[in-house]
Order: structure tokens, then C-alpha cells, then sequence
């Protein structure tokens, strides 16, 4: 049980650590087109992490279905943004258009 | 926009009948007022304040924007794609971070064009929302035939990747990719 915990917080800091990394990206890379490969990516990845501890903390089936939801939702909107945003900043017909 | 193939039918309500219509609608809301009850818990009733007009709105779209019936999925391609796609997810999230993290960045951003050979619509946009989730490439814009992918790191080529990742995405799909799916130089 203590075990248990001890791997559901690993993950879920582990997790946290790409939203981390998915800032700094943010915050770091030079253009739109590369400021969204951090979000896309790095958030995901944190994203299945916390995820996963969190199921790890609480494994109950209702829980699981719940978590798979939010993160295939999440995921589905992510990449989905990232396309429409990256595809404004390639035409260069969006508002940043200089 | 880019403009369809011709065999992709871009109002997948047309020709059925009326009954199955009504009944798709009422199949549809019944599932996606079970994602909301999934979302939010049983327990709070008050959450359908926001619930019942965000089914409606899903339902009104999911029919709007229905692809056309295609060969539907294959469960074996989707299970053989999994393990691909959570160890391709976990390459792109650590590469990322670690290109970002370093001292200096690591980066050299640039453009690359690919010719996808996936035909129907539902195949292609779960394509271009993959490699964007995928190490290195981001999909940025869709004409006709020709994706404009961003990379990361443009001196690493990029195509046999997003090869591979398309024919994956065929076996999921049912559908049969030309033999040599040439990348466009």
C-alpha cells in the first residue's frame, strides 16, 4: 500500500515535471510554430503521467474511465489547437500577421 | 480550406432514412450524456445546467460534421498502434523537455512538405492530430494532398517517421496505401 503511494507520487511529480518543461518551452523557443511543440508534446506526456499516478492512488474502474476520458479529450483538443493555430502562423493570415 | 476527394461524401446523413436518423440522434445523445455523467460524477445534479446545452451542442455537431461512413475501424491495427503511440508519446514529451531544458536550446525549427496517401477525412485528421503529438513534428497546414509538417529539429529528416506513422494509421483505418508511398522530395 505504502509502496503504492510512494509510485503514485513519483508519477504524478514525474508528470508535473513536463508541464514544467512544456513552460519553459513555451517561454524559451523562438516562434509560434516551435512554442506549440512544447505545449503539444510535453503536456501530453505530463498529462498520461499525472494521470496514471492518479489512477495508481485510486484504482477504481469508474475513476480509470473517467481519467482515459479527460486525457484522450485533452489530447484530441491539444493537437487539434496546435493544427489550427500552426496553420494561421504558416498562411500568416492570422491576428499576429505582420 | 483544402477541397475533399471526390469520394469522400461530405454529408454523411445524406440517403439514410429518416428513422435512422431520429434514432442515430437519440443513440447519439443518450452516449454523449453518458460521457457528461462520466466527466462530472453522478452525485451533482446542478451540472446539467451546463451538461444538457453542451450535449445538445455535441449532438448538433457530431451530425453537422459526421464523416462519411467508411470501412470502418480495424480493432487489430488499433491495438498493434498503441503500444507504438505511448512509447512514440513518451519520445516526443522527453525529447522536447530536453531540448528545452539544456543550457542552450537545441532547436533548429524549419518546414517540410509531405504528400499524405490516406483518402478518407476521419483517417486524415486523426493523421495530422498524430504528428502533432509525435517526437519532432508538428502538423501545421493541409492543402488538397500536401501536408506542411514543422520540425523541431529539421536535420533530422523527418519522413520515414511520418511514413511509418501513415501506415499505421491506414491499418487502423482499413485502408490500403499505394506501395511505394513516395514523400515528396
Amino acid at each position: 500500500m505504502v509502496a503504492l503511494h510512494w509510485l503514485a507520487a513519483a508519477l504524478i511529480l514525474a508528470g508535473l515535471l513536463f508541464f514544467v518543461a512544456g513552460t519553459v518551452g513555451l517561454l524559451r523557443l523562438p516562434d509560434a510554430l516551435s512554442r506549440l511543440h512544447a505545449l503539444t508534446k510535453a503536456d501530453n506526456l505530463g498529462l498520461f503521467l499525472v494521470a496514471l499516478g492518479l489512477l495508481v492512488a485510486n484504482p477504481e474502474p469508474f475513476f480509470a474511465l473517467k481519467l482515459l476520458l479527460i486525457w484522450l479529450l485533452v489530447m484530441a483538443a491539444a493537437a487539434t489547437g496546435a493544427h489550427l493555430i500552426a496553420k494561421r502562423a504558416v498562411r500568416g493570415d492570422g491576428e499576429d500577421a505582420p | 480550406m483544402s477541397s475533399p476527394p471526390s469520394s469522400v461524401d461530405r454529408d454523411g446523413t445524406q440517403g439514410r432514412s429518416p428513422v435512422l436518423a431520429a434514432l442515430s440522434v437519440s443513440v447519439l445523445t443518450v452516449l454523449f450524456a453518458g460521457l457528461w455523467l462520466t466527466l462530472v460524477g453522478p452525485t451533482d445534479p446542478g451540472s446539467w445546467i451546463i451538461g444538457v446545452p453542451a450535449v445538445i451542442a455535441a449532438v448538433w455537431a457530431r451530425q453537422r460534421l459526421a464523416p462519411a461512413p467508411g470501412r470502418g475501424l480495424s480493432l487489430l491495427g488499433a491495438l498493434r498502434f498503441l503500444p507504438v503511440f505511448l512509447i512514440e508519446s513518451f519520445k516526443g514529451g522527453i525529447d522536447v523537455a530536453r531540448r528545452v531544458l539544456g543550457t542552450r536550446l537545441r532547436v533548429e525549427p524549419g518546414l517540410l512538405t509531405y504528400r499524405l496517401s490516406l483518402d478518407s477525412r476521419a483517417a486524415r485528421v486523426f493523421f495530422v492530430d498524430l504528428v502533432s503529438l509525435l517526437p519532432g513534428t508538428l502538423s501545421a497546414d493541409l492543402q488538397g494532398d500536401t501536408l506542411v509538417v514543422h520540425a523541431l529539429d529539421c536535420r533530422v529528416d523527418a519522413a520515414p517517421e511520418l511514413l511509418r506513422l501513415e501506415r499505421h494509421v491506414a491499418r487502423v483505418f482499413r485502408e490500403r496505401l499505394p506501395e511505394q508511398g513516395a514523400p515528396t522530395p
